[in-house]
């Protein structure tokens, strides 16, 4: 067995140029492969419905993009639960937007500012992954929600996003409002998120009572209505422990008398990024379906031309290793083994070193799709690395070690004299 | 064998669609494009009539190892196809975009709204509007403005007891004057349709208890009404006189709209105040669409709107508009070839070690033909040639069945953040696509065989002969 | 020897290579005249130089010092670019694994060396179809290498050697893969090249046997020329 393996290395290593020609292909395909895999798998993680720490979207009923008078904010966060029987989340969140520009005259993108305006003290333990952080960034982040809690005006903008805006941790500034139009609000900057947080550097937090706070004066000076401002609220997210508390939550918030223009539904978390991922689903399809076995199919087709090659060059050795006692087993064994080795080690490499490219030097797949900027490879995909290399060796090289292990002695010798 | 006709008889109507649209004028607008294909074209006839060894010589070689042949176009092919795929989803997209505005047109939003989703119009603002100079008139003499109000409709899709629910977002436009807005944005109805009544309502069969209900009267887009059918048993697309559930109401089919292309196929409309009271928009529209007197005047008109003093107002001529909504397609295409380019490059790895390996099994004939006075130029050009010829049958073999793919449906999303549409779009394989396809195959074949090549050509006399 | 003009004509050729610092001589200060019409064998063990001397005459290798003069051209100081235009029109090669493209039929291999000179398809197909027909191989047009016997792979081998017409024949071991019948027939066949066609051969050759059909024989040792034997009988 041990000697197999060395003679799988000998020959290897023999047609270097070939072995290392077919392990830069794997390398590249599979490196698409694991880029497709990474932006599907957490679009799956996204929309898969967990089964507890349940997070719960309670939203206008029947419009995108949903809004919600103030009035509903202190009922849905008990989850509208009137008697002592009825249950109440974890754990809530309210959710509104404010984005605005720095510059009116210049409406490009560095300038644009879109803020999550919540109860700060809320972000860390109800916004995705933010539980995931080490100490010393969460105790970082906690004094960020700290300075929000004290400061109305301060807010903790994304590192990349702060980068875009070209501004520093201290500095100032004023927006001057979009969605809430001429509602100008002025903030500071107090810390950044975690560089940990990857999925959180271009986000901004600011704290809800503040936007709340700057309808109520805008409209009370200048003697009108703000656009916009009677339904302010975006939706109101809630954490509960189970999915029957969750069903009981819903049937709770639809049964409500207080809900009805507008009415409100009340979803999982992941059902909702579903219907806002609908658009996508095609195209989603698409990659799972099509894109991903095409460059699988051509990987195993680069693989086999090359095992193939190999194999049609050896016939000759085949036979006299026959010659010298060889079962067709132990050839067929070398074949396989042989690819299985490029594809593993190639795929893996591949896999892995796009795990650090991406998540280590280059911050995530820069891939806008819906609200995601960006994606980041799992540490499942170096699992992704091994089978794919590994079964396309395989698929690839099953039939060049099947007709080398049909190899029939007397046909290469009569040939050769 | 069945198979075999059925093939044929799909692959005729999109191959004579591709056909009937192939433009020779507008090989002269993408000129890198053309000139590059161009030019593997001229290379591949150079290397066949300059280079003095026979084409035969490197046609049989491919056939006698037909294995790795057979392969290597599979790969060749699969990779094409992906491409022609993908570019042909990505045109479309882009198809939608582009058919969407109307010359002619300019869309008015409130200020600081860039898209309808967050514009919010007062109803007297229209007035501010019309008094404009350069508007065109209809017949009547009344100038032609059409007034809207756009929502997306968060509708729940009807699934059986038991099964989790779903829902999709519908684009809904409420429309004052459905014949005006219906030539502002270039839609007609199919036969058999008519637009809804001054009302917008009406009784229909159905209601609880067997009395009569009040429904809503809408007109859908083509793409639109093949999405909502695509949910109930059967799936067919819905039809005029049919009901559907929408935002708790009944609505009715009275009307499809012919199919343009444009983002409209993906629409439902209805009458404004029935748009207006069920989604909370009673006293606003999102937009006016207005025709200018002039296509040309267009885009002067959109300014004078934007920087008028007296009303407080954004406007763009409509194809602006519809281009800020590309930026999804930019995304995907740049998805595409960082796709494409890595697998391309797993096939030139590919097509190397068949180079090579037909190399060192052909040393013998190098020295041959070096022998015979072929000079080391004809050797390269040989082995060129072959990698070239392999690459050039594949893409076209890829290209050809490209073409199955025109036509073909999709929804995807246009727009960005918080202004996203979704779309059902119809893959556009164009000359330039397929162009493409057979541009990267060549070049893979160009870039997997010039090394080998090169090496055959470095080979010295007398060793080869050895 | 005859009072003939010579065709090809050797003077002072050093050839030699470096191994490292050191330096392997496989020719030393040779010289030799070929007249025109002469069937000469070179013979002389393994390493003597013999193939070395056949390839410089023939314009496949340069020396290293001196001259080789063909046909009154000098070739041994033409680029390779030259030599190789020169080769196709002055010299066909006989080779002992005969040398075929396994892939191009009989007629096609025959063809190869006349697609580079100026010659129209009908010149071509007559030059072909003539020289086939003077290796007796009419009957086997489409047939492909590994199809055929060596000995008429080799006759094959020697259609394509004069299909140009060339002012020089050389083959190195044309017969060293043969069996006898075959061998004889093949070096029946160079003779009548050389009788019947007053066609110019060199030939390498181990084969005691086979050197006995060349009119000359120069033994080759260790780089130099140390014997002559000339056969009367044979030459013309």
């Amino acid at each position: 067995m041990f000697h197999f393996v060395g003679l799988i290395f000998k020959n290897l290593r023999r047609n270097l140029l070939r072995t290392i020609l077919t392990a830069l292909g794997t390398m590249a395909l599979v490196f698409v492969v694991t880029m497709v895999w990474s932006v599907l798998d957490f679009i799956n993680s996204q929309t898969a419905e967990k089964s507890n720490d349940f997070k719960v979207l309670v939203t206008e009923k029947n419009k995108a993009p949903s809004r919600l008078p103030r009035a509903y904010r202190s009922s849905l966060q008990e989850g509208a639960a009137r008697g002592p029987d009825d249950v109440k989340p974890v754990d809530y969140m309210t959710w509104a937007f404010y984005g605005g520009t720095l510059d009116p005259t210049k409406m490009s993108r560095e300038n644009f500012l879109f803020l999550i305006a919540c109860e700060p003290e809320k972000a860390p333990t109800m916004l995705d992954d933010l539980d995931q952080l080490g100490p010393a960034d969460m105790a970082r982040l906690n004094a960020g929600v700290a300075k929000m809690k004290k400061q109305a005006n301060a807010v903790i903008i994304g590192p990349e996003q702060l980068k875009t805006m070209n501004k520093k941790v201290g500095e100032r500034f004023t927006l001057n409002g979009l969605i809430f139009k001429d509602l100008n609000l002025e903030f500071e900057i107090v810390d950044t998120f975690p560089e940990a947080a990857q999925r959180y550097g271009q986000t901004s937090l600011m704290n809800l009572d503040y936007l709340l706070q700057g309808i109520d004066e805008y409209e009370s000076k200048n003697k009108k209505k703000l656009a916009n401002a009677d339904d302010p609220i975006a939706f109101i997210m809630l954490k509960v422990k189970n999915k029957s508390d969750y069903e009981r939550l819903s049937a709770q918030i639809a049964n409500s008398p207080l809900y009805t223009s507008p009415a409100v539904r009340c979803e999982s978390a992941s059902s909702a990024v579903s219907t806002f991922l609908e658009g996508w689903k095609d195209i989603f399809w698409g990659m799972k379906f099509i894109l991903i076995p095409a460059i699988v199919i051509t990987l195993a087709l680069v693989i086999a031309v090359a095992i193939s090659i190999g194999v049609r060059e050896r016939r000759q050795e085949i036979a006299v290793l026959k010659v010298l006692g060889f079962r067709p087993g132990h050839i067929m064994f070398l074949v396989l083994g042989e690819a299985l080795l490029i594809g593993i080690l190639a795929g893996v490499l591949s896999s892995a070193g796009s795990y650090l490219l991406f998540n280590k030097v280059l911050g995530g797949i820069a891939l806008p799709i819906a609200w995601f900027q960006r994606f980041f490879i799992p540490q499942g995909a170096i699992l992704l690395g091994f089978l794919i290399g590994a079964g396309t060796a395989l698929a690839g090289s099953l039939i060049p070690a099947w007709s080398a292990r049909s190899v029939r002695v007397a046909d290469v010798f009569s040939k050769v004299t | 064998m069945s198979a075999l006709p059925l093939l044929l008889s799909t692959g005729v109507t999109p191959l004579l669609a591709v056909v009937r649209r192939f433009d020779p004028a507008r090989i002269s607008e993408h000129p890198l494009l053309f000139g590059a294909l161009g030019a593997m074209v001229l290379l591949i006839l150079c290397l066949a009539f300059v280079g003095k060894v026979p084409l035969a010589y490197n046609l049989r070689n491919l056939m006698v190892r037909w294995t790795t042949t057979l392969l290597m176009l599979v790969a060749f092919f699969v990779v094409v196809l992906l491409l022609v795929g993908m570019l042909a989803f990505v045109n479309g997209l882009e198809a939608l975009t582009n058919n969407s505005g109307q010359p002619g047109n300019v869309v008015v939003f409130s200020s600081g709204a860039n898209d309808e989703g967050f514009s919010n119009l007062a109803l007297t603002e229209v007035s501010n509007v019309e008094r404009m100079e350069g508007i065109a008139a209809d017949e009547s003499g009344q100038r032609i403005v059409s007034k809207e109000v756009f929502v997306i409709v968060n509708r729940e899709i009807p699934t059986p007891k038991g099964a989790p629910s779903r829902r999709q977002f519908v684009q809904l436009r409420g429309i004052e004057d459905p014949q005006l807005a219906g030539f502002v944005h270039g839609l007609k109805l199919k036969e058999g349709g008519q637009w809804f009544s001054e009302a917008g309502v009406e009784e229909s069969a159905g209601g609880a208890e067997g009395q009569p209900q009040v429904v809503r009267q809408c007109v859908l887009g083509n793409g639109i009404a093949g999405e909502l059918g695509k949910d109930r048993p059967g799936g067919q697309p819905l039809g005029v006189g049919e009901l559907f559930e929408m935002a708790d109401r009944s609505w009715k089919v009275v009307g499809i709209l012919d199919s343009t292309g444009s983002t409209f196929d993906s629409e439902v409309w209805a009458k404004r105040q029935i748009v207006g009271e069920g989604f909370g928009k009673e006293s606003s529209y999102s937009s006016f669409v207005i025709r200018a007197a002039d296509v040309n005047q267009a885009a002067t008109l959109a300014k004078s709107l934007k920087d008028s003093k007296e009303v407080a107002l954004n406007a763009m001529t409509e194809q602006d508009y519809f281009q800020t909504l590309s930026e999804t397609s930019r995304t995907l295409l740049y998805a595409v070839w960082i796709v494409v380019m890595f697998v391309a490059l797993g096939g030139v790895f590919g097509v190397m070690n068949t180079m090579f390996a037909a190399i060192s099994q052909r040393i013998k004939d190098i020295g041959v033909l070096r022998m015979l006075g072929y000079s080391r130029k004809d050797v390269l050009m040989s082995f060129l040639l072959e990698s070239l010829v392999l690459s050039l049958l594949g893409g076209l073999l890829g290209c050809a069945l490209g073409l199955l793919l025109d036509g073909l449906t999709a929804k995807s999303t246009v727009g960005g953040q918080g202004a996203a549409k979704t779309v059902v779009l119809q893959f556009v394989v164009s000359q330039e696509v397929l162009a493409t396809g057979l541009l990267l195959s060549l070049l893979m074949g160009l870039i997997g065989g010039l090394l080998p090549a090169l090496r055959a050509m470095r080979m010295k006399l007398l060793e080869t002969l050895r | 020897m005859s009072e003939r003009e010579v065709i090809v004509r050797v003077r002072g050729v050093h050839k030699y290579f470096s191994r490292g610092s050191e330096r392997v001589d496989v020719l030393q200060d040779l010289n030799l005249d070929v007249p025109q019409g002469e069937f000469l064998a070179l013979m002389g063990p393994s390493g003597s130089g013999k193939t070395t001397l056949l390839n410089l005459i023939a314009g496949l290798d340069t020396p290293s010092e001196g001259r080789v003069e063909v046909a009154d051209q000098l070739i041994s100081n033409m680029s390779e670019a030259q030599l190789a235009t020169w080769r196709t029109r002055n010299v066909g090669f006989i080779f002992q694994f005969y040398h075929l493209l396994p892939v191009l039929t009989a007629y096609e291999n025959v063809e190869l060396p006349l697609l580079l000179l100026p010659m129209t398809a009908a010149q071509r197909k007559e030059q072909v179809l003539t020289a086939l027909e003077l290796v007796g191989l009419s009957g086997r047009l489409n047939h492909r290498p590994g199809q055929l016997s060596g000995g008429q792979q080799q006759r094959v081998g020697i259609a394509r050697a004069i299909a140009t017409d060339p002012t020089l024949i050389v083959a190195d071991e044309p017969t060293g893969d043969l069996d006898s019948k075959s061998a004889e027939e093949i070096l029946n066949l160079l003779g009548v090249l050389q009788k019947e066609l007053d066609k110019t051969i060199i030939m390498v050759t181990h084969d005691p046997k086979a050197a006995e059909r060349a009119g000359r024989t120069l033994h080759l040792e260790k780089g130099r020329l140390v014997h002559e034997q000339v056969r009367q009988a044979h030459s013309a």
